[in-house]
């Protein structure tokens, strides 16, 4: 009965979007992340898609969802750089799962969990990133940190302004 | 079993995902005969369909918000804001009169160069046709300095042709599509470029770093290399044209991995944060281009009209000079303008008169010897005022010992001719 309990309170809390909206945001998301450095320069220090799939990971609250979500978004991303295509694969794909697995336990509607989510997880997708490009391909590569950790900043601010901006869009029973 | 993979659904799936990604990106990495990792340098069909889908899908939407907002700049800065353009058009047709003679100068040295080249077996490869882009997106990312231009095949361009904009070299072309293109900027990691330094012809390897700067690598320690010094193409890379500016050396830092070795960093020429429109170079060639050779042709004929009109400022300046000095004879001898030699008042005179003299037998055309005026009170300074020990008498000899030095002597003459 319990089991059933929770089943029933966590498909309450699942959010649900217009099906257009699976792909006009995360298209947005891609479009927009290749077409603002050309405005901000050396400033863009931030990655929308990434905070799409955590928004989407944690709403959805599925793992499976947030793990094919973060793969397609990696892949894209990669495809537009002349980096081997699977590299933000990997690493969005963790963090869509476990934005996911961890959003079916907390409570998403909280903003300070939502901006620490935000940031540890784009830091986790930094590392990933970094490792398997590094260590496990043995690639010629060099990275900051600093920036990575300004892009995680960047990334929860981001996400403060825009997850409730989100929240009006999703379809309420 | 089957309870197995629906208990375990979520970490199957994942597993079999990041494996996937994993096992794609071990086909794109290969060894290179060092022992290092490197990636492919042409994508394999599978990558390139992916890069392809990626681009197709993210490219219309971003050339519309691209060219929206093109078209609200051109709608603002075409027809609102035309003030001071007649005044900037007249700058620039200066300027550009200007560099055309600047050009037809150059153009004489880089003749004599090219013929000295020719002599020993060196071809110099002209930029013989660009086509023009507009940059419309990036990669997204700032570990990949790679952007994106609006041509692509359909406008004849192709893998590896030099990118530049007036201000010096952008990047290569990495990837074509049919309607758009990807350009590895200079900047990035992965790009490389063959460099000399402008004064001190020291060549090098240009990469980017991990902060976008670009750097020099693996150059022996040379205390010559000094901040502001001119960085250009060096031509061996066989991707840039050789003597396109690439940047000025910022500063030298030594190099992290090995010892006596520096690092050199430069400013780029071109704005790489900013780019709007770049030049593909399509095709390099030995000959000059037809529009390339009509311009120096103009430049020539421009700068035979200059020479010319210089001269005739010349002339009447010279005439003008000529009044000046007829309305002023009592300042000058009347004789020196009727052809005559100069007609020392005393011994001198005679002396001084006479390196003029000299002068005037060397060079016929030398201007005339004005006699000068006697002084009402005069002093060791005053001309003719001097005289060598046992000078004779009746001479104004200047006091023992204060006489001017020999070295004064030619200041005598000058004032004197």
């Amino acid at each position: 009965m319990s089991l059933l309990g929770a089943d029933f309170r966590r498909d309450f809390e699942i959010r649900r979007y217009p099906f257009i909206l699976y792909v006009l945001i995360p298209l947005a998301a891609l479009v927009l992340q290749s077409w603002l450095p050309r405005l901000l320069g050396p400033y863009t220090l931030f990655d929308l898609p990434l905070v799409i799939t955590i928004y989407f990971a944690l709403g959805r609250r599925s793992p499976i969802q947030g793990t094919l979500m973060g793969a397609a978004m990696g892949l894209f991303e990669d495809a537009m750089t002349q980096h081997a295509i699977g590299l933000s694969g990997v690493a969005m794909t963790v963090v869509g799962f476990l934005a996911a697995s961890v959003g079916v336990r907390i409570d998403v509607e909280n903003h300070a969990i939502r901006v620490m989510m935000n940031f540890v997880l784009s830091l986790l997708s930094s590392a990933i990133y970094i490792f398997v490009a590094r260590y496990m391909l043995g690639l010629d590569f060099d990275w900051r940190w600093l920036a990575e950790l300004l892009k995680a900043v960047d990334n929860a601010l981001i996400a403060l302004v825009f997850f409730p901006l989100l929240d009006k869009l999703q379809v309420r029973e | 079993m089957e309870s197995f993979f629906v208990r375990y659904r979520n970490l199957v799936v994942l597993l079999v995902v990041l494996m996937a990604q994993i096992v794609g990106l071990a086909v794109q990495v290969r060894r290179t005969e060092g022992g290092r990792s490197t990636l492919d340098h042409r994508d394999s069909s599978g990558v390139r369909l992916i890069r392809y889908w990626a681009v197709a899908l993210v490219s219309p939407p971003e050339r519309l918000i691209h060219a929206t907002g093109d078209g609200i700049y051109n709608l603002w800065f075409g027809y609102f804001d035309l003030r001071h353009v007649r005044q900037q058009n007249q700058q620039l047709q200066q300027t550009i009169d200007r560099l055309r003679l600047e050009q037809a100068e150059l153009m004489e040295d880089a003749q004599q160069g090219k013929r000295l080249q020719q002599l020993l077996g060196f071809q110099e490869h002209y930029v013989y046709s660009t086509v023009a882009a507009q940059v419309y997106g990036s990669s997204g990312s700032d570990l990949s300095k790679v952007f994106f231009i609006d041509k692509g095949t359909a406008n004849g361009l192709k893998r590896d042709m030099p990118v530049i904009s007036p201000d010096g070299i952008v990047g290569k072309v990495r990837e074509v599509y049919p309607h758009s293109a990807q350009v590895l900027a200079i900047n990035d990691q992965n790009s490389g470029a063959g460099v000399i330094l402008e004064t001190t012809r020291i060549r090098g390897v240009l990469k980017g770093n991990a902060a976008g700067q670009l750097e020099i690598v693996g150059l022996m320690a040379d205390e010559r290399i000094k901040p502001g010094e001119k960085v250009l193409t060096a031509g061996g890379d066989m991707i840039f044209p050789r003597g396109l500016p690439v940047g000025t050396v910022q500063k030298v830092v030594p190099d992290p991995d090995r010892d006596s070795f520096i690092d050199v960093i430069l400013k780029p020429a071109a704005h790489l944060n900013r780019l709007d429109e770049v030049l593909v170079i399509t095709s390099t060639a030995t000959q000059m281009p037809a529009q390339e050779r009509k311009d120096v042709a103009t430049s020539e004929k421009l700068k035979g009209a200059e020479a010319a009109a210089i001269a005739a400022k010349a002339q009447e300046q010279t005439k003008a000079s000529e009044i000046m000095a007829e309305h002023l004879p009592s300042a000058t001898d009347p004789s020196a303008y009727s052809g005559l030699p100069p007609q020392p008042a005393n011994a001198a005179q005679n002396r001084v008169a006479g390196q003029g003299t000299a002068a005037g037998q060397a060079n016929p055309a030398a201007p005339p010897v004005p006699k000068l005026l006697p002084t009402r009170h005069p002093d060791q300074f005053s001309p003719n005022q001097f005289s060598s020990p046992g000078e004779p008498a009746g001479t104004e000899a200047a006091p023992q010992g204060s006489g001017a030095p020999a070295g004064r002597k030619p200041t005598g003459a000058g004032r004197t001719r």
